[in-house]
């Protein structure tokens, strides 16, 4: 007769068990390397920084003075780079024929009788180019800046006072401290690292439920509720580590450690909900992988949001994944602390609750009628 | 025979409509081998799930080892054995990762599979995966695994259902000597030949009731009929003739038979289990 055989036992029984099988699930393993080997390169090769400055070409004659006091003048962004002639300019603007390495975006050429004509008071034209990526506002600064040039060598007052002003930047002021591409991808990393283990914990669970192994394993002194439980620790285990395992080649713990790691412990938890809602839900392969990639999109949207300017939509703000996903971006980019992602984890952790509470009672009700 | 392994009262369960098992009570006492006989959908499964603690009774009660299934299914499940139909194992594990996985479930300490390998003739494939088993083999070791844990009573669900002869040998070895160990075994088979050598007593199930449960013996005796078939040729052609051995002119056909020129063949023809169970129950057991 066997011993009394204890619950944590059972449930590690069933976990060492499915991490065996797991590692012999060729297709999963390969798919997982893959991926973090992928996303981690593919992050080192984004760039790292944004270039906020502009280069402007001039050409002109007599206005040394003019543009060094310029150049002196100007706050971080423009840079002024003088031109022999016109066709020097051009040339270096790409339109020469030969495309020269770095392009300028903007050029000013100013006719050589330029100063005289603004002092005797005579129209006179300046050609502006500018490169069809340039901003509209920096196109129209560009003509406002020959203006103000014009107005300031004819001695002429600007027709309206220049008026006081102070400039309320609304949030974090990041002039010349912009985030790089390679940071707004980061939650998206992190998110795809957690949703791929969706697709592994929901095979899993769909080969017990197909191949009726969970009614053997049902059958011996184990309940449902340690298979459940094993199936839960296991996926969010797995899920965590992976998601840790990506951030971590990405370097992505400079900041807010804990945060992050409290954030990614939650979306572990909320994938794995979804994945023992794959599993029971699909009566097959096809089917398990159709329900995991319902779940995925989904999931994905939020991540991919964060990559386009502005405030996401408000649907966008209720989907599971955005509360992870502003506390990834908040703590790793802008070293948000624990009163600005609390609301978002908050978030998280009902999503989490919510998913968990239903893949439960989904995988229990399918288990009880097999 | 001893004291009753399981004992089942009243027993019903229904699928929406459709009563799976209607009303049913039977016993098995230990060492004994109960066949459990009939057709697909008659309710065998459902028994088999009900006593294995998977699904619960809408009414009537179910003891093993004289223990409430519903109440102290926990007690229960380490004194059982079940192997199921289906063919459920872990193929991607060897035939000794599967027998180890259950040994934890069961909490058995320091669990060799080999004895129980080498018992269904598995010893030699032990680091194999299962994956690359034949239906055979794959049915020998679930045949291993229920046995495991020594159990008191097994439930064997078609455990020899298309399997080669040297299989099914093996398996109906095991069931003997599980038997003669002393377990209470519940067999559900098609095969009326295996239920009939290896059961004790035979219940036939159909549409979710016991038609009848007796040893195979008395219900050939009561149900059955017994034979002589001779071949005799007559004017160059061969004539066969039955002679019912429980008429009132037995003596006299038999003796006209025996007698008669041109007798080829005699054979005396007992009635099988399926026969017994078409005259019961007026179905087949592949229906």
């Amino acid at each position: 007769m066997n011993a009394q055989v204890s619950r944590p036992a059972v449930i590690w029984a069933i976990i060492r068990k499915d991490l065996l099988e797991f590692s012999r699930e060729r297709f999963f393993v390969v798919i997982t390397a893959i991926g973090i080997l992928f996303y981690g390169a593919a992050f080192w090769l984004l760039p790292s920084s944004v270039d906020e400055s502009f280069t402007v070409g001039i050409r002109q004659t007599g206005m040394d003075d003019i543009f060094a006091a310029a150049m002196g003048g100007q706050s971080a962004g423009l840079a002024f780079v003088q031109f022999e002639s016109v066709a020097a300019l051009e040339a270096a603007l790409g339109m020469g024929g030969a495309e020269p390495d770095e392009p300028l975006g903007i050029g000013l050429a100013f006719p050589d009788d330029f100063l005289q004509r603004v002092a005797a008071g005579q129209p006179s034209t300046v050609r502006v180019y500018v490169d069809a990526n340039v901003p509209t506002e920096l196109q129209r600064a560009m003509a406002s800046f020959v203006r103000e040039i014009a107005y300031a060598l004819s001695g002429n007052p600007l027709p309206v006072a220049d008026p006081g002003r102070e400039v309320i930047v609304l949030g974090e002021d990041r002039v010349g401290d912009q985030v790089p591409f390679r940071e707004k991808i980061r939650p998206l990393f992190a998110v795809l690292a957690l949703v791929i283990e969706t697709f592994a914990l929901s095979s899993l669970v769909a080969a017990e439920i197909q191949a009726r192994t969970v009614t053997a394993v049902l059958v011996s002194p184990s309940r449902v509720s340690d298979f459940l439980a094993a199936k839960g620790i296991l996926g969010t285990g797995m899920a965590f580590a992976q998601a840790v395992l990506l951030l971590l080649i990405i370097g992505s713990f400079a900041n807010q450690p804990l945060i992050l790691l409290c954030a990614l412990l939650l979306g572990a938890v909320l994938v794995t909900g979804f994945g023992l809602i794959a599993g029971s839900a699909g009566k097959d392969f096809i089917e398990t992988l159709f329900y995991g990639m319902a779940f995925m999109i989904p999931l994905m949207i939020p991540a991919i949001a964060v990559l386009f300017p502005g405030t996401s939509a408000t649907w966008v703000r209720v989907l599971p994944s955005y509360g992870l996903v502003q506390t990834v971006v908040q703590a790793s980019a802008y070293n948000a602390g624990w009163p600005d992602v609390l609301p978002h984890l908050g978030t998280l952790l009902a999503w989490c609750l919510a998913a968990f509470a239903v893949g439960w009672f989904v995988l229990k009700r399918k288990v009880e009628t097999l | 025979m001893s004291e009753e392994a399981i004992r089942v009262e009243g027993v019903s369960y229904a699928y929406g409509d459709v009563k799976a098992v209607d009303n049913v009570s039977f016993a098995v006492a230990q060492g004994e081998v109960l066949g459990f006989l009939g057709p697909n959908g008659a309710g065998k499964s459902t028994t088999i799930k009900l006593l294995t603690g998977q699904m619960r009774p809408q009414s009537g009660e179910i003891a093993i080892l004289g223990m409430d299934v519903a109440k102290e299914r926990d007690k229960i499940q380490g004194r059982i054995g079940v192997c199921f139909e289906e063919k459920n194992l872990y193929l991607n594990l060897s035939a000794r990762e599967n027998l180890n996985f259950f040994a934890r479930l069961f909490g058995i300490a320091d669990f060799d599979p080999m004895p129980l390998l080498r018992r269904v003739g598995l010893a030699d494939r032990a680091g194999d995966r299962v994956k690359g088993f034949s239906k055979g083999m794959q049915q020998r070791l679930m045949v291993a695994r229920c046995l495991m844990n020594t159990p008191d009573i097994l439930f064997l669900d078609e455990p020899t259902d298309g399997l080669d002869p040297v299989s099914s040998q093996a398996i109906r070895r095991v069931i003997e000597e599980e038997s003669a160990r002393g377990a209470a075994i519940l067999l559900t088979t098609h095969d009326m030949d295996e239920a009939d050598k290896l059961s004790d007593r035979v219940a036939f199930i159909n549409d979710g009731k016991i038609a009848v449960l007796d040893t195979p013996e008395n219900l050939k005796l009561a149900h059955g009929q017994r034979t002589v078939r001779v071949r005799i040729r007559e004017h160059g052609e061969v004539r066969e003739q039955v002679v019912p051995l429980d008429a009132a002119d037995t003596g006299d056909q038999l003796k006209a038979v025996v007698g008669a020129e041109g007798l080829l063949t005699i054979h005396t023809e007992e009635a099988t289990l399926e026969a017994v169970f078409i005259s019961l129950t007026g179905r087949g057991l592949q229906a």
